[in-house]
């Protein structure tokens, strides 16, 4: 039905250049007719006293009038009219324009009240979003930081900048859900003596005697000592029935929260981060990276089947490499947090309080070592795969989320082995008590320490990395001559693994802020410290990137990331809710069968219609037609989208005919018209 | 700004504020740098804002020397019949539109028309190789060959298959521009309008971000 031999566009795009000078033909050409269309018109429209776009001063006055006069009416059409500002105008078009609305609005009555509501809603809500931007702290240099370095490297600060909001908000609300309802009732006793009568042993966290300022030193890294019963852990809390719910509580408020924080960093697009200056590369470079693209992906076409084996292989062996070094890596924190046990038992660790401090530090050096040596190996194996870059830059930053967030997992799993005496409930030394109470008197204190100590040991190798390897590669290779200290010398700001530093923190704060109620506050202060150190770094050390990492990958792959870690952070903490049994010395849930078994018991005392209706959202009478609701709407939603996707084809299909009728038209009023003057 | 001795007046501050994106001090900033352009004895602020710069000395500024779309700017922001000097009202209006606050409409209403070369109102083929030798550089070595513009912007199909224009679009990671004409050309005609092309900007996020100026 469709016939298209009159029609090439080709030839309307190549011939649409200049309108030729009226006097050297015959008459209107293609193209002059298409200009003379009431919707070029409009668009080409500049204001008033202004020549239209892509016209030139021979333009005939009869041309420009009708284009105003058209314009004029097609403005007089708008519903609502643009504020002078927005429209693409020059400045005295505005300007004048600008004088003309206003004389209007002043010469005819107002508009009805609902109108002049709607105005007032938009004006203030504008007002309003405008004011939230201007709280917001450090703008002007996240913009100079986007000038200089790029979109991506500002996306990183912009992440750390909203990190910080998380964590003082967590902050401040396990300041009020903890601390206050725990000094409300009188101050807290202080711990167990070795005099205890419970079958689980004893528990003395203080130090005995005269203690030495090294110790105390050591003390404050390792969170033992005098730190280990203060509001920092969860031992020292008292067994209070309000502080315990409170308690509780807070860990879910939290969570959610941050959940609903993150989901809409996620949604809303950001609209004003963007760099403040011209980027050195104007935009990115799409044609290098096309052509690149191109060229790897022909060279995947032509591959013989023999070469398509090899290649195959080579990636399966290399997964399997990557594999290897992945469990050689867990399996060396895994050890670590069991040898660090084992080792402070040594006579020989115990005189040195240095060597104890090491032996405490092991895990988190081995996360450490691990998550600084793998990640440039995966960067060395990735283009051996044959895959375009933008692929390889996935599959390396895929490992490294895994690596980062399962070491993490790993070190909690041995800690859990420790604590559970493997799972076995009946073994030799959880028997007696559900826990392993001879060598962990305390396991959440104990786990709430080891968070403690990834956070500080995290902050000190950021210093370290800073200190001794940013900072002198600059100035020695300022120092070297020639091309050689240029290159080594040059050092860019390696956005995606900053922030998956910035996420693996963050998870490392999340599981460990039940156990240690105060490490959101100290986070806090770490990414301050944080934000202004990689401030100074880069803008002391770093070039601007070579290849600008998009901001678009920054904004939705990690929000994704930080997700996951919010996931896997929930999952340590909800398994110790509900099934390790708290310690029976120290903590606000001493004495119960599990954390969570509070709740029910406090739930009986709320009035009985309370009662009720929370007990009647755990029935099935509530969860199925609840879940039969949620399915008729996404199948409704589906419905709805799928319809809206054929409506838009349908429109498209009918775009596409109008246009070539309106070519066929334009082309019969050339031929009619040149037929004419031909005559 | 104030040492020089021209400064611009409360009123008319104020309405540049109205009439443009920019902030007080942005406009301000942008008087002293045009007023820096100009030769001395007609630095005085009346004298500032009826005369014209010529493009010469415009592209001479900084922040727009590295850009490779200098010329067009500033011939799309100029007023003047022979579209080669902009006034103080252009210089502001470019700032303006290149600001932080700019809508998303104004900027890709200025893009189109930038690179809009041939000025006919629509994005065809030559503009669309013009556009992409700009952003590959002016050098010899890094100038694209005929055949290989040809196969940046024609071998559309071998790109558009509907596996990898969905594995780059679902990680966000590429739009690339034989892509671009591909998706949005909707009335398939061959060339980009400014609405097809307002389409595809919005929904490019990178966009907005690289689109901008401070001076």
């Amino acid at each position: 039905v469709e016939e298209r031999p009159m029609w090439e566009p080709e030839a309307w795009g190549s011939s649409g250049g200049w309108p030729p000078p009226r006097g050297a033909r015959a008459g209107p050409s293609l193209s002059s007719v298409l200009n003379e269309l009431p919707s070029a018109a409009t668009l080409r429209y500049r204001g008033p006293g202004v020549l239209p776009w892509g016209a030139s001063e021979e333009e005939e006055e009869d041309g420009e009038r009708n284009i105003q006069a058209i314009a004029e009416a097609a403005q007089k059409e708008l519903e609502e009219p643009l504020p002078s500002r927005e429209l693409p105008w020059p400045l005295q078009a505005r300007r004048a324009h600008r004088q003309s609305h206003a004389k209007d609005q002043r010469t005819q009555k107002s508009g009805s009240r609902g109108e002049q509501w709607a105005l007032w809603l938009r004006r203030s809500k504008e007002k309003m979003k405008a004011g939230l931007h201007t709280l917001q702290p450090w703008a002007w240099t996240l913009k100079r930081i986007g000038g200089q370095f790029g979109a991506g490297t500002e996306s990183y600060f912009s992440l750390l900048r909203f990190l910080l909001l998380l964590n003082l908000l967590a902050s401040i609300l396990k300041a009020c859900m903890t601390l206050l309802p725990t000094w409300l009732e009188g101050t807290p006793p202080g711990p167990p003596g070795p005099n205890g009568s419970s079958p689980c042993g004893f528990y003395d966290p203080n130090l005995q005697g005269l203690v030495a300022f090294p110790t105390h030193l050591f003390n404050l890294l390792s969170g033992e000592g005098f730190l280990e019963w203060s509001p920092l852990f969860y031992g020292f809390y008292p067994p209070r029935p309000h502080l315990a719910v409170t308690y509780l509580c807070s860990v879910f408020v939290i969570g959610l929260l941050d959940l609903l924080l993150i989901l809409h960093r996620s949604v809303t697009p950001k609209a004003s981060v963007g760099p403040g200056g011209i980027e050195p590369k104007w935009t990115i470079s799409w044609p290098q990276v096309e052509l690149e693209e191109a060229v790897v992906r022909r060279q995947a076409a032509v591959r013989t089947l023999g070469q398509q084996a090899w290649v195959w292989s080579v990636r399966i062996l290399l997964n399997l490499l990557v594999i290897a070094l992945l469990g050689t890596a867990f399996y060396g924190v895994y050890w670590a947090t069991g040898a660090t046990v084992d080792l402070q038992e040594m006579p020989l660790v115990q005189e040195m309080p240095l060597l104890k401090l090491g032996v405490d530090y092991l895990p988190s050096i081995f996360i450490s070592g691990v998550n600084f040596l793998l990640p440039p190996v995966f960067k060395l194996i990735a283009p051996l795969e044959g895959y375009t870059r933008s692929r390889q830059i996935v599959f390396i930053l895929l490992r490294t989320v895994f690596l980062r967030l399962a070491s993490l997992l790993v070190l909690l799993f041995s800690l859990w082995n420790q604590i559970t005496c493997g799972g076995k409930a009946e073994a030799e030394e959880c028997k007696t008590c559900g826990y392993n109470y001879k060598e962990l008197p305390c396991w959440e204190t104990r786990l709430g320490q080891e968070m403690y100590k990834l956070l500080l040991f995290d902050l000190l190798t950021g210093l370290a990395v800073m200190l001794l390897i940013q900072f002198p590669r600059k100035l020695l290779c300022g120092l070297c001559p020639g091309a050689l200290g240029r290159v080594v010398g040059t050092q860019e700001f390696q956005v995606p693994d900053e922030v998956l530093g910035l996420i693996y923190a963050q998870t490392v704060v999340w599981v460990g802020s039940f156990f240690c109620p105060l490490l959101p506050l100290l986070n806090t202060v770490k990414f301050l410290l944080l934000f202004y150190l990689k401030k100074f770094t880069l803008f002391s050390t770093c070039s601007p990137a070579s290849r600008t990492f998009r901001a678009s990958t920054v904004n939705f792959f990690f929000p994704l990331v930080l997700l996951l870690g919010l996931a896997i952070s929930a999952v340590p903490v909800l398994y110790s809710l509900f099934l390790i049994p708290p310690s029976k010395l120290c903590g606000p849930f001493r004495g119960q069968s599990s954390i969570w078994a509070h709740i029910p018991e406090s739930i009986y005392t709320l009035p009985q219609t309370v009662q009720d209706f929370l007990f009647f959202l755990g029935t099935q009478a509530f969860a199925v037609p609840l879940l039969l609701i949620s399915s008729i709407l996404m199948a409704y939603t589906l419905a709805l989208a799928n319809s809206y996707g054929r409506l838009i084809s349908e429109l498209k299909r009918q775009i596409e005919t109008e246009a070539r009728n309106k070519v066929f038209l334009a082309q019969r009023a050339v031929a009619l018209s040149s037929a004419r003057g031909a005559l | 700004m104030g040492s020089s001795g021209s400064r611009l007046s409360k009123e008319l501050l104020a309405e540049y504020q109205d009439l443009t994106f920019l902030t007080k001090q942005e406009i301000l900033l942008a008087h002293r740098r045009f007023c820096e352009l100009l030769p001395p004895e007609h630095r005085s602020v009346e004298e500032s804002l009826q005369i014209r710069v010529s493009l010469e000395q415009i592209l001479s500024l900084p922040e727009l020397k590295a850009n490779p779309f200098k010329e067009r700017i500033c011939r799309v922001f100029s007023t003047s019949p022979a579209r080669d000097s902009l006034s103080f009202e252009d210089f502001l209006d470019l700032l303006s539109v290149f600001s932080d606050t700019a809508t998303p409409d104004i900027k890709s209403h200025y893009a189109f028309r930038i690179f809009d070369f041939d000025d006919d109102g629509t994005l065809n083929r030559e503009d669309l190789s013009h556009l992409v030798n700009c952003l590959t550089g002016q050098g010899e070595d890094t100038q694209l060959s005929a055949s290989e513009m040809k196969q940046l912007i024609d071998n559309v199909s071998s790109w558009a298959r509907p596996g990898s224009r969905r594995e780059g679009q679902g990680l966000g990671l590429t739009l690339s521009l034989p892509q671009i004409l591909e998706e949005s050309d909707i009335d398939r005609d061959g060339t980009i309008n400014l609405s097809e092309f307002q389409h595809v900007i919005s929904r490019s996020p990178d966009f907005a971000s690289s689109f901008k100026i401070v001076l």
